[in-house]
């Protein structure tokens, strides 16, 4: 096993702990947090990092599912499982035309037309009133129970736990397959790839495809959560950057990457919200311009996120190691 | 083994490749000629099914593969390099030729094994962990080589795979053709080295403007008056090669 290997085992270790440990729910409110935004970049990660097709529009997604679960359980009081499914088959449906896009289109365009995408639902989201309430948006009911995902914080960890294994193993065999290594291959460069026999144009909307679903699944566990779903929120780009934020911070293409990004961006944001929130008015908005500072210096100071300082070192213990 | 049949290729108001027909029989080592610009990347492109000919047929081993997919035309044994390299310059040179290997087979550990030996044919072993894209170019054209012929092609398409490289070098790859031409690898190369060209085709083909100009053994080819004016300038003294 690999050191990110034992990292990420050491992390989701941690993370099943905590609420044996902890009682407090602002910490397991933000634990829950960090796992779900960990899995929802690991999502985006199957497209934009070992894909190559970097999307700026997966809130079409998350939104997707919130709805799906939320209007399940409030406009037709089934389950929100039943939504949950839902939301995935429609987000295969979506995810397979843009990632049947992406074939036409490369890099800027492509995440400019994903964003658009994200725009076109946000819009349809506010106006239809009849179904989806419009930009008022839709409260969830909370009824306790696993079958109406009514969990109490404990419950919402360990299945926020299980979704982010699930996501991170996901990304393990996208590393270590065969399927993995061709998507590698048609990332660095398309033309080789097909020229050694690979479907590259199908392989691409797999994955979009695939990244699409995983997205969707996550948007409606978090509908569940926190309990309210509107178009403004779900549909925003604010989001869609987000997850590709997390991935790129932590390290793109990896499977621990999205998850370390989670853990700065989300304690982070968490931590200066809280701390700067209470202060006078025209201080409010003071933790976003640090948090926008710290994006700016782990940009400038690590290209390859979190997950490539830590080869870094490792590289040069091992040098180190090997001069002594 | 390949017919190409009357193969026209136009881009706008330029024709690329003009009507050309041509045959390679199993375990040739056909040599492409020709002026820049005369067609000779255009044609391995159609070939490989890169580009859809306008006109003409390509027939491999018996099947018309006119305008299908590359990865398609690459699954049934016929395979090219590039040009201009392209490696996967982030990943290491064995997972590079893996990635070939795998056009094959399914399990990524036989892949890796056989990565390993085609590896070793060409000489690329003590790199085999380094980064596609911090390797030297002569040993970026033979991973280009490697990574193709881990797909084990019947039909080889290789584009100028000996452009740029020093004599040392240059006789490195050489070496590297004449061996998997002798373990039955069918060869179609695209040099402007005449020297090596002499030295390995059995026969030559001379496009200029996208026609066929001449075809023959390296020896005609070299006495032929239009090869002569239009690409070799002088007339070229075999002696010298």
């Amino acid at each position: 096993m690999t050191a990110e290997r034992w990292v990420a085992a050491g992390l989701f270790a941690v993370a099943a702990l905590m609420p044996v440990v902890v009682r407090d729910s602002f910490i397991l409110d933000s634990l829950i947090l960090i796992l779900l935004w960990g899995a929802l970049s690991s999502a985006w990660n199957v497209a934009g990092g070992y894909a190559g097709q970097v999307s700026l529009g997966h809130a079409a997604f998350f939104g997707i599912g919130a709805y799906a679960a939320a209007l399940m359980s409030a406009r037709y009081h089934h389950s929100p499982w039943l939504g949950l499914v839902a939301g995935v088959a429609l987000s295969l449906v979506a995810g397979g035309a843009i990632g049947f896009l992406s074939n036409r289109l490369k890099g800027p365009y492509f995440a400019l037309s994903t964003i658009a995408f994200a725009e076109v639902l946000k819009i349809i989201a506010s106006r239809w009133r009849g179904f989806t309430s419009g930009s008022e948006g839709v409260p969830v009911p909370f009824r306790p129970g696993f079958w109406t995902m009514g969990l109490t914080h404990v419950q919402w960890v360990y299945l926020a736990l299980a979704v982010a294994i699930l996501y991170y193993l996901v990304q393990v065999y996208l590393e270590r397959s065969r399927v993995g290594y061709q998507l590698a291959g048609v990332r660095e460069d398309e033309d080789a790839a097909e020229a050694l026999g690979i479907a590259t144009r199908r392989l691409k909307v797999q994955a979009v495809t695939l990244s699409a679903a995983l997205t969707s699944m996550c948007g409606s566990f978090w509908a569940q959560y926190v309990g309210f779903v509107d178009p403004i929120h779900v549909f925003s780009i604010d989001l869609s950057v987000r997850f590709a934020l997390n991935s790129i911070i932590g390290g793109i293409g990896t499977a621990l990457g999205p998850f370390l990004g989670s853990i700065l961006i989300t304690s982070l944001e968490t931590y200066l919200r809280a701390t700067f929130s209470g202060m006078k008015a025209g201080f409010g908005g003071i933790y976003l311009i640090i948090y926008g500072v710290v994006l700016i210096l782990v940009v400038r100071f690590a290209p390859e996120g979190l997950t490539g300082i830590a080869s870094r070192l490792g590289l040069a213990a091992r040098k180190a190691d090997a001069a002594a | 083994m390949l017919q190409l049949d009357s193969v026209t290729k136009r881009f706008g108001g330029l024709t690329a490749v003009r009507n050309v027909s041509l045959e390679v029989r199993a375990g040739e080592l056909l040599g492409i000629i020709g002026p820049n610009g005369a067609g000779k990347t255009t044609l391995f492109n159609v070939i490989s099914g890169f580009y859809r000919p306008e006109e003409g047929r390509v027939v491999f081993e018996g099947r018309d593969v006119t305008g299908e997919p590359a990865h398609a035309i690459a699954r049934l044994g016929l395979t090219r390099t590039f040009q201009i390299v392209k490696p996967f310059g982030n990943l290491s040179v064995s997972d590079n030729v893996m990635i070939g290997a795998l056009s094959r087979v399914a399990s990524t550990r036989e892949a890796r094994a056989e990565a390993k030996q085609v590896i070793a044919r060409c000489g690329l072993a003590p790199h085999a962990h380094a980064r596609a894209k911090a390797l030297p170019i002569a040993l970026r054209k033979r991973l280009e080589v490697a990574r193709a012929l881990a797909t084990r092609p019947r039909l080889l398409l290789l584009d100028e795979v000996m452009a740029g490289l020093n004599p040392s070098e240059l006789t490195g790859i050489i070496e590297l053709i004449r061996r998997l031409h002798a373990e039955g690898v069918t060869l179609i190369v695209i040099e402007h080295i005449m020297a090596a060209m002499m030295r390995l085709a059995q026969r030559i083909v001379m496009l200029h403007h996208g026609e066929k100009l001449a075809e023959g053994a390296p020896a005609e080819i070299s006495r032929d008056r239009r090869v002569i004016d239009a690409y070799l300038g002088e007339e070229f003294n075999l002696a010298q090669a």
